[in-house]
């Protein structure tokens, strides 16, 4: 072949520049021209021999993609892009994972240190923490859709039964690596989370020596530390993304294997006619779905980006500490269920239950067999289905902190006011708006809109908490309970253990520079002894913490409108 | 398929708009959450402070008002802390009585990880303490956020010292005489004399300064007109003045003394100290 300096002097620098830019790019895609892209971006007819097969057999991407689709699957049902979107997820979680890392090391000394760091330091550092963490969330709910869907259109089947059991498996690793990373920011949230699970892994039903040497191996040592952190960290970023890439090409092979299930009307009962696809029923790869799926890329990466800018932040508490237990330790919503199933049934049973599920999900196409895909041949199995949907939901919300254990009414008010972990009714007023004074619940501060609204959730909070036996008309009439040792309970529409006639305020004052300390003061009067107990709840609030930005983003009910 | 490329490519750049404009907005974000780290540091160190610090070094850090845990008043045993010469100027008086030559901020992240004496304790889980590093900087913010322009703009109160012992004793903020337990504690440990002097019982030899054994009757004899107790108390102030004749390692060098000249400043803080020291030295 001539070189570029013969082929200049022979057609002139356009041309040649013209022929070895065509040379390079017919390289790098394996097989394709400029004009033969041009052409597919067009819409034209290819040439023969068609150029658009040659990087599916000559190029490393696309070899492992097939050259065409069943018409009948490219449209949104009956995939829904699901499976698409799942790998989507996959990718965008190992790229923005990558950037993390950067920023991180796995040691108690400086995990906690580090999210700050990427927070106040890194510029976009909270961008990229952001989109990790909501893609890690949409992961699981998209994986899990997935995996509904594949159900319902009855893809499951044979011969796909195995795609099943490795989906299975990339569900299971999803949510682990989902939780596996929930741990890492170091702070109260992940801390306890982590704990609760770990030590509820613990009462499996097998040998006490077992579930004690699991937890050991799980916790690095008798409470989650510097070894447990570093192993969760290694799981998080080596192992699991390691068996999830493999699964994850076993799981794919299967599916161009064995073609993309057609919707179950489109074939005869007990046919599989995925891979006999006439030549009218085509729909390439190279241009058409090649196109399709950047679109969806763009849009997917859009969304994800707007939504980790504006919808939603991820949330940072204070540092991890193992001798404070939080009030009321929240599992992520995606493990919500197995805290609500805790409510429903003994904790062994719990847990010896939920591997009998995964291993009968991941079997279950070996056993049922039936031979029809069509949804009307298959009302027992969907309407199981549905059930079992429904029933998730259901111990989700159980076990979610709208469905947890009462602790004292005073401290239910404080919490819900001035939570000792994000922000919450009082900590979103602005510093500025923090007067120092004493005000009563539901007092009315003119000039200052944030102070009422605060004094005003601050009414209602204690409303719910608080029953009246001397008619004040502030609190709702008491039920009285007469009690088994001759005391009393008292309550109320929302709550059984209710304050009889409290006395409440909020009293501000300012102890430092920039720093307040809010107080909420209860004086309680028990109606039997005459006795009266006394409570405060103390919280420090500086200028320059911005709980407001909490406040605005993770939906509570602060004061900040 | 165009309307595709069209969604895609408009998608894309709308993206990378909001990339774009997300940077933007980047250096007042993080300098938001800059202060944020600082501030939320400050809250976990006040309450840090009241739970662990605010016995002894009073509730609002002024070492005036302290309450032991069932809610009594008792005595502030430790020095203050809300205070214009801990926390004013770069290099603040007490850095300087210490001979500190770091950062404010790490003069006090050490005393609270490392303590000082037998009253503050050790605090950092480093050296045994209950703190971990990430809560030792927390109360160490917090210790620092006391530092306003009100608090620097009060004159600093040095401690004057008079001129003779015995007026010394008479002053106003003295209770004489002092006591001699506390005044071994001071001697042993807090100032850390007998690292150099020895104990005066002898039991510990002295290793780079004069012994001190028998210095009530020994005093007596140094300097024409001056009894021990005059004699004792100008040395401690002032090392310089009067250089002993004999050191374990032969004749004692100077002027100026090898001894500390910051006695003086330090005791200025609690002069109670040095009657307490003399009762101590002296026997009385
Ligand atoms: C990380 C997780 C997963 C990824 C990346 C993934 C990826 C894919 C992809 C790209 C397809 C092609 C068809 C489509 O888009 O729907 C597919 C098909 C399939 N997946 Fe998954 N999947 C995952 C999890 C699961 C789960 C949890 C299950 C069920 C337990 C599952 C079961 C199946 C089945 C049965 C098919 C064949 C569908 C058909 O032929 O119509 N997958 N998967």
């Amino acid at each position: 072949m001539a070189t570029f300096v013969e082929q200049v002097r022979e057609m002139g620098i356009k041309k040649a520049v013209v022929t070895k830019s065509d040379e390079i790019v017919e390289r790098l895609t394996a097989g394709m021209n400029i004009n033969d892209i041009r052409a597919a971006l067009r819409g034209d007819e290819p040439r023969r021999p068609n150029p658009r097969l040659r990087p599916h057999a000559d190029g490393f991407w696309l070899h492992i993609r097939p050259s065409f689709y069943h018409t009948g699957v490219t449209n949104i049902y009956p995939t829904f892009r699901l499976g698409w979107l799942s790998t989507f997820m996959l990718v965008w979680e190992t790229i923005t994972g990558l950037i993390l890392m950067v920023f991180y090391t796995p040691s108690p000394l400086v995990a906690y240190g580090n999210m700050w760091n990427i927070l106040g330091n890194v510029p976009l550092g909270q961008l990229f923490r952001n989109m990790h963490r909501l893609g890690a969330e949409v992961m699981v709910l998209v994986v899990a859709m997935h995996m509904l869907r594949t159900f319902i259109t009855g893809s499951y089947k044979k011969p796909r039964q195995f795609t099943w059991a490795t989906g299975m498996l990339l569900l299971l690793f999803t949510i682990f690596l989902s939780f596996s990373g929930y741990l890492l920011p170091w702070d109260q949230l992940a801390y306890w989370a982590l704990t609760v699970f770990i030590s509820g892994g613990a009462a499996a039903p097998a040998p006490a020596f077992v579930n004690d040497t699991v937890l050991l191996v799980l916790q690095g040592g008798p409470a989650l530390g510097a070894d447990g952190l570093l192993r969760w960290y290694l799981l998080h970023v080596l192992l699991l993304p390691l068996l999830a890439g493999i699964f994850f090409f076993v799981h794919y092979y299967k599916v161009v294997l064995y073609g993309i299930s057609l919707p179950p009307g489109r074939e005869q009962v007990g046919e599989d006619t995925a891979k006999r696809v006439p030549k009218d029923e085509r729909t390439y790869f190279n241009p058409d779905i090649l196109t399709s799926e950047l679109m969806w890329t763009a849009l997917a990466t859009l969304f994800l980006v707007a939504g980790a800018l504006w919808l939603w932040d991820a949330p940072l508490e204070t540092h991890a500490d193992p001798v404070v237990t939080p009030l009321h330790v929240v599992a992520p919503w995606y493990l919500s269920w197995s805290q609500g199933w805790l409510k429903l049934a003994d904790k062994t049973l719990v847990v010896g239950f939920i591997p009998l599920l995964l291993v009968s999900f991941i079997i279950m196409p070996y056993i049922e067999v039936g031979k029809s895909r069509r949804y009307a041949d298959r009302r027992v199995g969907l309407t199981v289905a549905f059930l079992f949907i429904a029933f998730m939901l259901v111990s989700n919300w159980m076990g979610s902190p709208e469905f947890r254990v009462q602790s004292s009414p005073d401290r239910e008010v404080s919490i819900q006011l001035l939570p000792e972990e994000g922000p919450g009714g009082l900590k979103g007023i602005p510093y500025e708006h923090m007067t120092p004074g004493t005000y009563s619940p539901g007092q009315v501060i003119d000039g200052n809109p944030f102070l009422t609204r605060g004094l005003e959730l601050f009414q209602q909070a204690m409303y719910q908490q608080s029953c009246t036996l001397t008619g004040n008309p502030q609190w709702a009439p008491c039920n009285v309970e007469e009690l088994e040792n001759g005391g009393h309970r008292y309550s109320n529409f929302f709550t059984t253990d209710a304050m009889p006639d409290p006395i409440a305020h909020l009293e501000i004052v300012e102890i430092q520079p920039n720093l307040k300390e809010m107080t909420l003061h209860y004086e309680v009067t028990n109606p039997d002894t005459g006795e009266v107990t006394e409570t405060v709840w103390i919280r420090p609030r500086h200028a320059f913490s911005n709980y407001e930005e909490e406040c605005r983003f993770l939906n509570k009910s602060c004061a900040t409108d | 398929m165009q309307i595709k490329i069209v969604i895609g490519t408009i998608a894309f750049m709308i993206a990378m708009m909001v990339l774009g404009y997300s940077a933007l907005r980047e250096p007042s974000r993080m300098e938001r959450f800059t202060d944020a780290e600082l501030g939320r540091s400050i809250e976990a160190g006040a309450e840090i402070f009241a739970n662990n610090c605010a016995t002894c070094h009073g509730v609002d850090g002024t070492a005036q008002e302290c309450f032991d845990t069932t809610g009594n008043q008792i005595a502030c045993q430790g020095l203050p802390l809300n205070y214009n010469g801990l926390l004013c100027g770069d290099v603040s008086q007490r850095m300087s009585d210490m001979g500190w030559t770091g950062t404010k901020h790490d003069y006090i992240l050490t005393t609270v990880s490392a303590g000082r004496g037998s009253i503050m304790p050790t605090w950092s889980d480093a050296f045994g303490g209950p703190l971990r590093p990430d809560q030792i900087r927390n109360v160490t913010n917090f210790v620092l956020n006391y530092e306003s322009e009100a608090l620097c703009s009060q004159p600093l109160v040095t401690y004057e010292w008079p001129e003779s012992a015995t007026d010394f004793l008479a002053g106003p903020d003295i209770t004489a005489p002092g006591d001699p337990a506390r005044g071994q504690e001071l001697f042993t440990v807090t100032y850390g004399c007998s690292a150099c002097h020895g104990t005066i019982d002898g039991s510990t030899p002295a290793a780079i300064g004069p012994s001190l054994v028998d210095i009530e009757t020994v005093g007596a004899t140094m300097v024409e007109g001056m009894d021990a107790q005059q004699y004792v108390y100008h040395s401690i102030l002032y090392p310089s003045d009067f250089i002993a004749p004999e050191c374990p390692t032969g004749p004692c060098a100077g002027p100026p003394s090898v001894m500390p000249a910051n006695f003086g400043a330090r005791m200025g803080e609690n002069p109670q100290d040095m009657a307490d020291i003399l009762a101590y030295l002296l026997g009385q």
